[in-house]
């Protein structure tokens, strides 16, 4: 499998030059294609190509994630994607002003680019972590859907089996296990799912935390949990065709959790036919 | 139209919005481009832009955040949040 990388073009702020830098470093020691972020915006056809046939790294500088806007404007998968400034938080340092970069700026990038090429070289990173598979649970596909119907659009929810929050976001809850995805209704009005960020095996996770991320070509979704617990599995499946939860929203589980406070969490959570009511509502203040 | 409740507790009474701070807001306004909800509004003069409707803000949302280059938009604290939200609901929402 081959790769390409879209960059923060580093013009902007010191985390775009760092962005810019991993580009080039991952494009020199994994032979990746770079595609040249104002030139993609200027003349999508010219990449089009080289966007059906690899698999797309992102690297964005800072939050406003002109690269990633730019990925989803041209409705591309995303592979791998990550944020200089979340990077440079997370290690509690801070870059020096201005586009030059020093030596602590061109050794984050360094380490930033053997991160990306270690994920993709390239066992998926969600499972990398040892430890022994958690036991399958069993959990029952929806049979029984009540639908609302607004205008032209049909949303599906599960009768039962399924519990909601206000996020709408849904846990579908098997023993002491949870799975946990989107519903129908933030599917559509989302549109095409292009990414999703599934959370870390083994994070302990509580309820309203996020619980990863989903991007589309229309909007960033923050999932936020329905459910306290530890994640023990992600879908793979999900996060490599992230399409699925357009097709099968109730099917497309993101992570499962072991829960750890399921009668708490359920009082604050509706089921079925309740969250009909507010999708019912949502809908028509829209 | 703002959420009457969020988890059955009336929405008036959990203060979750972003607070704008304006020594790091540029204005690039990529926040409000984002929100669908309407929760910022854009004013002429030296304060270009405002939240003009904090209650159409969806409880535990971030996102404008996310997309905020210069930082410059925080929330409530989230813990704090949750704790309010649970008691009013074991008070049945009546706060």
């Amino acid at each position: 499998m081959n790769y390409a990388i879209l960059a923060c073009t580093g013009l902007d702020k010191p985390e775009g030059s760092v962005a810019r830098e991993v580009a080039i470093r991952l494009a020199e020691t994994t032979g990746a294609k770079i595609i040249c972020p104002v030139a993609l915006n200027r003349t999508p056809a010219r990449y089009k190509r080289a966007l059906a046939e690899n698999r797309l790294i992102v690297v964005d500088g800072c939050a406003t994630k002109c690269a990633s806007k730019l990925a989803a404007a041209t409705g591309t998968k995303v592979a791998q994607k990550v944020l200089v400034s979340d990077v440079v938080k997370a290690a509690g340092s801070a870059l020096d002003p201005g586009l030059r970069l020093g030596p602590g700026a061109l050794e984050l990038a360094r380490k930033m680019a053997d991160g990306i090429s270690e994920n993709e070289a390239f066992t998926p990173k969600k499972t990398r972590r040892a430890g022994e598979a958690p036991a399958e649970m069993e959990f029952e596909a929806a049979s029984d859907h009540v639908v609302v119907v607004h205008d032209k659009y049909e949303f599906r929810i599960p009768a039962t089996g399924y519990y909601f929050n206000a996020n709408d976001v849904w846990a579908q809850v098997a023993g002491t296990r949870a799975r946990v995805g989107i519903s129908d209704y933030l599917q559509q009005r989302l549109t095409d799912i292009t990414y999703v960020d599934p959370p870390e095996i083994g994070a302990t996770v509580a309820q309203f935390d996020e619980l990863g991320a989903i991007e589309s070509t229309k909007a960033a979704f923050d999932v936020i949990s329905p459910v306290s617990g530890v994640v023990v599995r992600v879908n793979e499946a999900v996060a490599d065709a992230p399409e699925s939860i357009n097709e099968d929203p109730y099917g497309s589980w993101i992570a499962e959790l072991d829960l750890t406070a399921w009668d708490e969490d359920r009082a604050l959570l509706v089921d079925g036919p309740a969250y009909a009511a507010d999708v019912e509502r949502k809908a028509a203040e829209e | 139209m703002p959420e009457s409740t969020f988890m059955g507790v009336p929405r008036s009474k959990i203060p979750w919005a972003p607070t704008i701070d304006y020594h790091k807001c540029d204005y690039c306004m990529e926040c409000d481009e984002f929100c669908p909800h309407r929760v910022f509004e854009r004013r002429e003069g030296h304060v270009k832009l405002v939240v003009a409707n904090p209650g159409n803000c969806v409880v535990f949302c971030r996102a404008c955040a996310k997309t905020c280059g210069p930082d410059a938009i925080t929330f409530p604290d989230k813990q704090e949040t949750v704790a309010l939200i649970k008691r009013l609901h074991a008070e049945g929402g009546k706060g």
